[in-house]
Order: structure tokens, then sequence, then C-alpha cells
């Protein structure tokens, strides 16, 4: 795919690895538009000439209107990247004190609404569009190395293999009609998401634990998900972008 | 050409093209479901070198208006 002049719609571009990938797009001459929550800092994407849409993608009512909204606007959207999640870390089952404490089913549910959830919506709604105007588009799910199996991360590990497994099956199903669907799996990349969830002794064994010995930049990343869109025989698959993690 | 249609069909469906009548719809056999029409409608354009509309799409879901949009579009005679 040209990226020149295509329509873009990036979830969670405000910040951290969507921002990068807003960066990079906009230098490729790509038409971009962020959903995001954060209304401070979708006025300043929105100063350098891209568009912004507030909305919440793990809410499909927010979702249906909004997409709505864009389409009215600027058409189908030739690329969506399913970007916007949480990193969240929780055990099973948390030693406190004398006893134990077991992982509390609500975070489970609001990490798997933003990490799971989100990504079926906005593709539905956005898959829609394209398939009735017959538009050859793509759809990039960002992934984690953690889909595998991350220990601490119940939700988020699960999250990211339900992802892995919609972009095979989407790939299956849309393929026919000329629509990619693929994946990303960073490792751990620098960005404040990842210092927030992560202790800083935590994230010092885990980069000890990549062969580079080093995080991933999100430039890094960005020029991963650039280069699967420019690439029209990529599909169906999680494109490994890790520093040669295995966990 | 109107059986190349009704071949084409059959090998898309896996059905016997004896089972493809003008009358068949995308109702009448279970085999005919919606991934089954992405994939029709994709050996159609392949097959007859066009690009078919959202409108013509959800109109084909018989092998009649099959045939009529393709005589609509000049694909067959």
């Amino acid at each position: 795919m040209e990226l020149r002049g295509k329509k873009v719609i990036v979830t969670g571009g405000v910040r951290g690895l969507g921002r990068a990938m807003v960066e990079q797009l906009v230098s490729k001459g790509a038409v971009l538009t962020v959903f995001d929550l954060d209304t401070a800092g979708l006025a300043e994407l929105v100063k350098s000439g891209v568009n912004g849409f507030e909305c919440d993608v793990s809410n499909y009512e927010r979702v249906v209107e909004t997409t709505d909204r864009y389409h009215q606007e600027f058409g189908a959207a030739d690329v969506l990247i399913n970007n916007a999640g949480i990193l969240y870390s929780e055990p099973l089952i948390k030693f406190t004190g004398s006893s134990v404490e077991r992982h509390d089913p609500a975070t489970w549910n609001k990490v798997m609404a933003a990490d799971l959830n989100s990504v079926f919506y906005m593709t539905t709604c956005v898959v829609e569009k394209m398939i009735t105007t017959r538009t050859r588009g793509v759809i990039v799910n960002i992934s984690s190395v953690s889909a595998s199996g991350n220990p601490g991360q119940s939700a988020y590990s699960a999250a990211k293999a339900g992802v892995n497994a919609l972009t095979a099956v989407w790939a299956k199903e849309l393929g026919p009609m000329g629509i990619r669907v693929v994946a990303i799996a960073p490792g751990f990349t620098d960005t404040d998401s990842t210092r927030e969830a992560l202790s800083e002794p935590v994230l010092r064994e885990t980069t000890k634990r990549v062969p580079l010995r080093r995080l991933g930049k999100p430039e890094e990343i960005a020029h991963g998900v650039i280069s699967m869109l420019e690439n029209d025989f990529f599909n169906g698959k999680v494109f490994e972008l890790d520093g040669g993690l295995v966990i | 050409m109107e059986q190349n249609v009704e071949l084409l069909v059959a090998e898309v469906l896996q059905v016997p093209p004896a089972t493809i009548t003008d009358e068949l719809t995308m109702q009448d056999i279970d085999v005919w479901d919606s991934l089954k029409h992405m994939e029709l409608i994709v050996s159609l354009e392949e097959k007859f070198g066009l690009q078919l509309s959202f409108e013509e799409i959800v109109t084909m879901q018989s092998v009649a208006n099959i045939k009529r949009v393709l005589k609509e579009r000049g694909a067959l005679s």
C-alpha cells in the first residue's frame, strides 16, 4: 500500500506507541485521525493537522456513534490501527501477609474491555464501511510479546492472545475482499505506560532477558507497522518485534 | 456463458452443477453463507474482469439475480 493520501485511524494515538505511529504516518503523507480519550492531547494533535475524535473504544455505543461521525466526514478509512489499550499486571493469586487474594475480576474485565473488546468494536464498525464501499484496506492490531503467556499478566496476556486469534480469523474472512489484517507484537518498549506498569527493578530484570539488552523504541515499533502496511503480501500473521526476547 | 456462471457457482459452493438453477437462492442451501457469498463475488469479479458495487453484491443472492446483474454490466449476453 502506498500510504500517501490514505486515510488512517489510530486508536490511542495521543501518546506512546500510537503517537510514534501517527508521526511516521504523517511523514509518509497519510491523512491521520486519532480516536482517544485524552481530550487535551487530542486538542494538541489537531493543531498539527491530525484529526481527532474523543472516543472510549471499549464502549460499543460510543464506537458506533464516533465511527459513524468519522464515516460521514471522511468516508471509509483505508487503514485502522487498533493501538489503544492498557498494560496491566496482576498475578492470579496474590500473597498478602498471612493470607492470599484472588485476581480481581473487575480488573480482568477492565483489561479485556480495553485490550480485546475495543479491537472487535472498532474493527467491525470500520470494516463494515470498507466492505460497503469496496475499500481494500488494512487492519493493524497491536498485540504483545505477552500473548504467549507472561507470568503476572493473566488478563493482558489473554487479551493479546485473543487479538492474535482475531487477526488470523479476520485475515481469512476478509482476504477475499482485498482487506488485509495483520498484527505486531512489540516486546518491552520504552514508553510511559511501560514505566507506569512495571517497577524499575522488574524493568531492569526484563531488559536483561532481551538478547539486545535494551527496550524497544516507539519509533522502531512504528517503523514495523509502516513495513506491514507497505508490504501487500503480509497478511494474517503477527510480526514479532521484540529484540529477540522469548517469554 | 450462462453455463459458465452456473459452473462457477457450483465450484465455489462445492455442490453438483446439476443443483444450480436460476431459482436457487442463498436461503435455499446452508453452504451459501455470508463467507461463501464473499468468495463467490470475488470469483465472479475475477472471472468476468469487473468490480461489483455493494448494492450489486447484496442483490446477487440468487442465481437468477447473479445473471441479471452480470447482463446489466455487459459481462453476459
